[in-house]
């Protein structure tokens, strides 16, 4: 059969994605989504600190990606791996060029307190294309975020939390990735497995906006792309911003009614 | 603290909500149980693709781990070896983020037959995705089912069971605290129960725990929760296999791979 992958699959398919948010009770937000086997956590944790020296008006949002052994035998355990540190500065990337979120909003009292959201990627089930996955997870757990009221009493100066009343975080932009594995710069595969990667001689990474506005290219080496080919990438994940958002919006609304 | 080149850089340091938490909350009080009431457990095998075993377990009101198990690989020296890795993941605790906790990997030994597997490792990872309590229980219990989902030769299945004392000098025992009865706990206890053998594979227990007699009902009480426990894992064993046996008598749709 022409055009087809190992796996079934045309060309230009995804896997089946799945996600699931809200699943953490512990963490401040979490989402946990799978792409076909891959399988990524989200968990995003929120604390107190000082705003940034050089920016007092900002929060911070870390985000950390780690590819444990138990993912894939390619991981060892350890400090994060080449891939990992790769991916977790993807990620900032991503976080940075899109304004998902504005780190202003993240201040509480300019200079004196600000939220720190620490978001933890951990890789359950390796398959390929950890960038897509994690990028979702990451749209997916900031969605769940609540961040409880917080007031800085003025006599003592100290911060006052309010458990009881939450906010959910101030979303801008829904960035939702796109991966595609380069073949000698003729054959283009969307979503690689990790078979699929192994294999390619170049990945490319899309990350879209709504609006079909583009957020960033990641072509981290690889084999060449003609301009045409590249044209054809961000038609793709155009299409594909608009899947993810519908799964995104049907999930959200059903948990709505908490 | 050095800069850490090696993660995306954040402030120096930060403190949990929870420290600055209004004190007006009431502790929420936490109804009345029963000591030897079991929570309810959620076991399932063969859930990742990429390990040789793996297993996920959880116990009702939120503790949740993920274990998987590699090899057997090749190792240098002569007899087999089973190495343990237990983590926390950094969401999984309530307040602040979680420094890395003792191993319990002892627990897990007597139940393997290490002598067939010469000059071979087996390695294995638990995760703990959320803490509810009782998570080192829960973590031995996942990690003894995904040895079994590798196909790894083991005497019996290994069933943890948490307890811990409350506080006070009447303190009773509870069998799998939550976290909060955990927090508050004078004494925390964890066995290990080879159920099929009736043999005691772990026991760690800590904090005071009043005398002997005490103790000693404790890991009554706690292995009598093994035993109930017991059935619950083999039934999820055999359900793994059985979906497994299904998978491979549908026709390969194009094989995903070739094994």
């Amino acid at each position: 059969k022409e055009n087809c992958r190992p796996d079934g699959r045309e060309l230009g398919e995804f896997r089946t994605t799945t996600v699931n948010i809200g699943s953490i009770a512990t963490a401040d937000g979490s989402a946990l989504v799978k792409l076909g086997n891959t399988t990524v956590i989200c968990g995003i944790k929120a604390e107190f600190a000082e705003p940034p020296a050089e920016s007092t008006n900002k929060g911070y949002i870390v985000p950390n990606v780690d590819l444990p052994p138990l993912c894939s035998s390619r991981f060892r355990s350890g400090p994060p791996g080449e891939e990992a540190q790769a991916t977790s500065q993807f990620i900032a990337d991503v976080i940075e060029n899109s304004e998902i979120i504005m780190k202003e909003d993240l201040c509480i009292a300019n200079g004196k307190l600000a939220w720190v959201l620490y978001c933890d990627f951990i890789c359950l089930d390796y398959d390929g294309n950890i960038l897509d996955a994690c990028t979702f997870a990451l749209l997916a757990a900031l969605k769940n975020v609540q961040l409880p009221k917080v007031t800085i009493n003025e006599e003592t100066g100290l911060a006052e939390v309010d458990l009881k009343q939450t906010n959910p975080l101030n979303i801008r932009k829904h960035p939702v990735a796109t991966s595609f594995a380069v073949f000698d710069d003729t054959i283009l595969i969307v979503d690689p497995t990790a078979e699929e990667e192994d294999l390619a001689t170049g990945t490319v990474t899309i990350v879209m906006d709504e609006e079909g506005r583009l957020c960033s290219v990641h072509k981290p080496g690889g084999s060449g792309l003609t301009a045409a080919k590249l044209q054809d990438c961000i038609t793709r994940a155009v299409t594909r911003h608009t899947e993810v958002k519908k799964l995104i919006d049907k999930v959200i609304k059903s948990i709505k009614p908490k | 603290m050095a800069l850490d080149h090696r993660r995306v850089p954040g402030p120096e340091e930060s403190q949990a909500p929870l420290l600055y938490a209004v004190p007006g909350e009431a502790g929420t009080e936490v109804p009345g149980r029963e000591a030897a009431s079991l929570r309810p457990l959620l076991a399932r095998a063969g859930l990742l693709s990429q390990a040789e075993g793996s297993a996920y377990v959880e116990l009702g009101g939120g503790t949740k781990v993920l274990c998987a198990v590699r090899g057997p690989r090749e190792a240098a020296e002569g007899r087999g070896r089973l190495l343990c890795e237990f983590r926390r993941a950094p969401f999984s605790a309530r307040g602040a983020r979680p420094r890395p906790g003792p191993a319990a990997a002892e627990a897990l030994a007597p139940a393997v037959r290490l002598a067939r597997y010469p000059r071979a490792r087996l390695e294995l990872t638990a995760l703990v995705l959320q803490d509810g309590g009782s998570a080192l229980a829960a973590a031995l219990s996942a990690a003894a089912l995904a040895l079994a989902d590798a196909g790894v030769e083991m005497f019996d299945l290994v069933v943890g069971c948490g307890l811990c004392r409350a506080p006070g000098p009447g303190g009773a025992w509870l069998l799998q605290p939550s976290e909060a009865e955990e927090r508050a706990a004078a004494a925390r206890l964890t066995v290990a129960l080879m159920p099929g053998l009736n043999q005691v594979a772990g026991l760690l227990g800590s904090g005071q725990g009043g005398p002997p007699e005490s103790w000693a009902q404790a890991v009554r009480l706690g292995l009598e929760g093994c035993q109930r426990l017991y059935p619950v894992l083999r039934r999820s064993l055999l359900r793994a296999a059985e979906r497994r046996a299904a998978e491979a008598a549908q026709p390969p749709l194009a094989s995903k791979s070739v094994t």
